[in-house]
Order: structure tokens, then sequence, then C-alpha cells
């Protein structure tokens, strides 16, 4: 290893605190616009005095107003609560599929950092699970359990197995081949000990992005998947389903697109400026 | 060269082989009875059995595979149980109708990646570098289907100017002005998060290429920045630029998915789509099979060209 190798190394690893990238720039504003959105989600009954399944009386397909921001659908529901509604089951969905995912499949990387025969049988598996884009490897499974909540979580999880277990192999081969902690193996520590000190610390940053990325990919499998028809049951709302609806009404109204739209678009958008957020905090 | 190749194809073999196993086996989990649905609620027993047998369903679990992945081999795929027709005449439709969509998308994706990574390399105003970086991060953020539904929106419900959705009706080739118009909206959404990848990775291999001794040596004996980036530095941003395209290729599949149901495109994604809901598995079983085998060879052929191009690969690939 050169010495210029070495100062780049030294950028990578020298961290600032999670906290400083969350509360600035990028990261802020990731942050911002995620609070807004989960908390009209869960604030939705004070929001609007509309259930997201009651059908109002000769409401059908009302463009956006002061009543209905985002007007009415085909059965007379108010668009604006359906997609509040929506917004607390795409999110819920995030936030149990991506952390199972990345726990899994980290221990997985984990294992299979440590033993050759357990690297060989998860590299097989992570090659079978990389070798389905998302949405054919969605179908498949739904093809199996039908559409639900439960078959969605399903996708998101094996799909984010591959992508934790690779990650965190490398990193754990990376920093284990570092300095420190080949003098620290010189010197007698054992390698439990170098693991939980030394390794496991400096992965948590790359897995903080990976997670914050991976919740962006998910918010967008999860209303996809539902946009497709096999994701989340009708009648219940989610943003992708509303969206599909909506398209053989664009012309008589349009919010009922929009609406919908706009909401999953911030969302995988905080996602996103929050992983370019905690990036560029692990590169300084 | 051939020993790289030689130590790459065995993997993607091995892939290719574990997929089928997987697909094959969930088509097996599906809940319901092929041969109980063909014969009708009133069928005997024994016209049960008959037609159980003329599947092919009363052979063991193997057995079935091999016979199954032997068939799909010879290309022999039988007959749709629902639509009554040859499965490859399905297939082959969907699949030239695919073809033609993902063909115009990745056209498109190169050509907007190139014009705009140049444009910002070639004259570094910052403004432009704002603008190509916003571009960027749109394209990232907005998922395939919200451009797909926001573009029909504008240009076909706001603005009717084109077509909503479906394939040119007089064939591709009859009227090429109909043609564009009809592929236009799908392949644009269809491009966007791949000219996204693409300009991401081009710009940033232009501006490390630029920053060169060799550029800057002949910058100083006035060579046009215009020609370095277009003789030199393109050149050698090409195997970064390939390496990505692969990949984004591979993922044009999954969204494809989205973007034929989106424009009503009767391709491979909207068969699987109409497949799963009309519960036609054999059809869907191949469906997934060539999806899958079309990924994992795109992968194969951007690892081997990358290596033909980038020398250091296949020598690491050796050790």
């Amino acid at each position: 290893m050169t010495v210029a190798d070495q100062s780049v190394d030294e950028r990578v690893w020298r961290s600032r605190p999670v906290g400083a990238a969350l509360t600035h720039g990028q990261g802020l504003a990731g942050v911002l616009i995620l609070l807004v959105i989960a908390v009209a989600g869960i604030a939705a009954p004070l929001l609007t005095h509309y259930g997201p399944n009651e059908q109002i009386e000769g409401a059908n397909l009302l463009g956006a107003s002061a009543q209905h921001w985002f007007g009415t659908d085909q059965v007379n529901r108010d668009v604006f609560a359906r997609s509040l509604h929506g917004i607390r089951i795409n999110l819920v969905i995030v936030l149990v599929a991506v952390p199972v995912g990345a726990i899994i499949g980290s221990l997985a990387g984990l294992v299979s950092s440590i033993n050759s025969v357990a690297d060989v049988i998860a590299q097989r598996i992570f090659d079978v699970i990389l070798a389905f884009p998302l949405l054919i490897l969605a179908i498949t499974l739904v093809a199996i359990t039908g559409p639900g909540v439960a078959p969605v979580i399903a996708v998101i999880v094996a799909a984010e197995i591959p992508l934790f277990g690779r990650l965190v192999r490398t990193t754990v081969l990376k920093v284990r081949e570092l300095p420190f902690v080949e003098s620290a193996e010189v010197i007698g520590a054992g390698r439990w000990w170098v693991l939980r000190k030394h390794v496991l610390p400096n992965a948590v940053e790359p897995l903080g992005v990976q997670i914050a990325l991976s919740m962006s990919v998910a918010v967008f499998a999860e209303s996809a998947m539902s946009f497709l028809g096999i994701g989340v049951r009708p009648p219940d709302p989610s943003l992708g389903s509303i969206v599909a609806g909506a398209i053989p009404n664009l012309d008589a109204n349009p919010a009922y697109a929009i609406g919908p739209l706009v909401i999953v678009s911030a969302l995988v958008l905080s996602f996103l400026l929050i992983a370019q957020g905690l990036g560029k905090a692990h590169r300084i | 060269m051939i020993r790289y190749i030689a130590g790459r194809l065995p993997s993607a073999v091995v892939v290719l082989f574990l997929a089928s196993i997987l697909i094959f086996s969930v088509m097996r989990l599906v809940p319901g009875d092929p041969a109980l649905a063909l014969a009708g609620p009133d069928a005997t027993p024994e016209a049960i059995a008959a037609i159980r047998h003329s599947l092919g369903l009363d052979k063991s679990i193997p057995a079935q595979y091999l016979t199954w992945i032997g068939d799909v081999l010879i290309l022999d795929l039988g007959r749709s149980f629902v639509l009554g027709g040859q499965i490859s005449d399905l297939v082959l439709a969907g699949l030239g109708n695919t073809a033609v969509l993902a063909g115009s998308a990745l056209l498109l994706a190169v050509v907007l990646s190139l014009v705009l990574s140049v444009a910002v390399v070639v004259w570094p105003k910052k403004w432009l570098t704002s603008v190509v970086n916003l571009l960027n991060t749109l394209s990232v953020a907005l998922p395939n289907f919200v451009t797909g539904v926001l573009l029909v929106l504008v240009f076909a419900v706001l603005i009717p100017v084109l077509p909503s959705g479906g394939v040119p009706p007089g064939g591709y080739l009859a009227r090429p002005d109909i043609t564009f118009q009809y592929l236009l909206l799908p392949s644009l959404c269809l491009a966007l998060p791949v000219a996204a990848a693409l300009t991401r990775f081009l710009s940033e291999a232009l501006r490390t290429e630029m920053a060169q001794q060799y550029v800057i040596t002949a910058r100083a004996a006035g060579v046009p920045r215009w020609n370095l980036v277009t003789r030199s530095a393109l050149r050698n941003a090409l195997p970064t630029m390939l390496t990505v395209l692969g990949i984004q290729t591979g993922h044009l599949l999954g969204g494809a998915v989205l973007v034929e149901a989106i424009f009503a495109w009767p391709g491979i994604g909207q068969l699987i789509e109409q497949g799963i809901g009309r519960r036609d598995y054999p059809v869907v079983q191949v469906l997934l099979l060539l999806s899958v085998t079309i990924f994992v060879l795109i992968q194969l052929l951007t690892d081997i060209v990358h290596a033909y191009l980038d020398p250091r690969i296949r020598i690491g690939g050796q050790q």
C-alpha cells in the first residue's frame, strides 16, 4: 500500500457523527421532507374528516378543491384521505422490511466473511436473487402467495439481503486489511474482539448509507407493486394503487394522479437526500 | 481473453440453473391444480387423471423439471392452457415489442447522456452543471411510473399531441412518423433513469480524464478542449460507460414491466402481468426464465466487453 492510498483510506474512514450529517444540508432537507410526510400520514384523521374508504354522496371524480384537495375518485372517495392513509401503509412496509432485510443480509455477510464454505453458499444465493430484476422477483413471489402486504415485505427483504450481504462482506474484508487491525491481530487480539472493536464500528457508516438507499428503493417497490395490482390489496389505500386507479380518469381529475405521485416522489427523494448526506459525512 | 471468458462462464450457467429450479418450484407451489382447472367442475376422476397424464403432472417433480427444461432448451414451449396458441408465438411477439421499446430507450439514453456530459465538460459553466445535476436528481428520484403517468397526463391528456399508449396500429415500419409518436413517451419514460445514471458516471469519468497530465499538456500546446474530449477523454471513459450501460440495460427489463403497464405496450412485461392474472402458469414460467436469462446474459456480456476493453480486469480475473 502506497502513501497515496493510505491518505485516501484515511479520508474514507475518518467519520463525522451521523447526527451532524442529518442536521446539515442535504441530510437535513431529506429529514425534513420525510418528517412532514410521515406526520401527515400519522395525523391523517386530524387533517381530513373523510375516511379512506368512505364514499361521499354525489362526489364522483370531482377536481381538486378546498373541500377535496386531490379531488375524488371514480367511486366517490376522497383521494387526499386515501393518499394520507397510503403513506401509513407505505412507511410501515418500508420501516419493517428494510431493517429486517438489512439484519438478515448483514448477518449472512458477516458469516460469509468468516467461513469459506458459508461464503460459497451465500454468494450463490446472492447471485440467484440478483439475477432477478426487482419487479420480476416480485411477480415470481406473488405468483405463490397472491397479492398482499406480507408478500411486498417479503420481496423487499429478499431483494435487500444480497445488497447488505455483499456490502458487509467487502467492508469486513477491507477493514481487516487495514494496518491498525493487522497490528491488533499481531499483538494477540482475538478474532471476535477485533470484529467487535474495529470491524463493526467501521461498517456502521456504509450500512447507514445503504439503509437509506434501500428505503428509497422500498418506497418505490411498494408503490410499483401496488400499481401493478400485486401489492396492497384493494380497498386498502396504497399510493401505487391510487395512481393505477387514476390513469383511466386523468382527463376528469388530474389531481387524482398528481397528488399521490408527488408524495411518492417526495418520499423517494427524502431517503435519497438522507443517503447522500450520510455518504458525504463519511467521506469528509 | 478466452481464459477470462472460460472463467466467467460457469458462474453464469450455475446462476441460470439455480434460477430455473427456483422458477420451476415456484410455479409448482402455486395453489390450484391445473389439471382440475382444465377439466372443469363436472369431470370424472378418470378424465382428470388423463389430463394430468397428458400434462406430465403424474411424474415425479425432478422428472417434470427435466422434461420442462429439456423442452425449453430445444425451444419447444408447448401450448398455452388459457390462450390456446403456441407459447413460442406469444413470447416472440412480446419479445419483439419489448426489444423495440428497450432499444429506442437505450438509444435515447445514450444520446441524451453523451450530449449532457460532453456539454458539461466542454463548457464548464456553473449554471449548466447545476441544471444537469438537478435533472439527474429528478430522474433518479422520480420512479418510472411517476414520470410515465406525468408524461401521459401532460402530452396526451392536457395537451393532446401524442397517443397515450399502445403500439402503432399498422406495424413499426408502415409509417415512421406515426411509429415515432407512439414510441416517444414510453421510451423517454424508460430512458430517463438510464440517462441519469449514464450522465453521472460519464461526466465524472470525463472530468477525471480532463484533469490528467497528458490533457493539461495538450491544452497548454493549444489543442482545443472539444478535440480532447471527443478524441481522448471519451475513448478512455468508454469502459465505464459500457459497464453502467450493461447494468442499466438489465434493469430496463424490470422497468419495462411498469412502463408497458402504463402505456398499454404489448411486450414481455404485459404478458407476464396478464399471465399471472389469468393463472396461465406455463407462459409465466417461460417468461420469467426468459427475463432472468436475458438479465444474466447482459451482465455476462458487460463483463466480457469490459475485460476486452480494459486489460487490467482480465489479468486480475486470472489470478
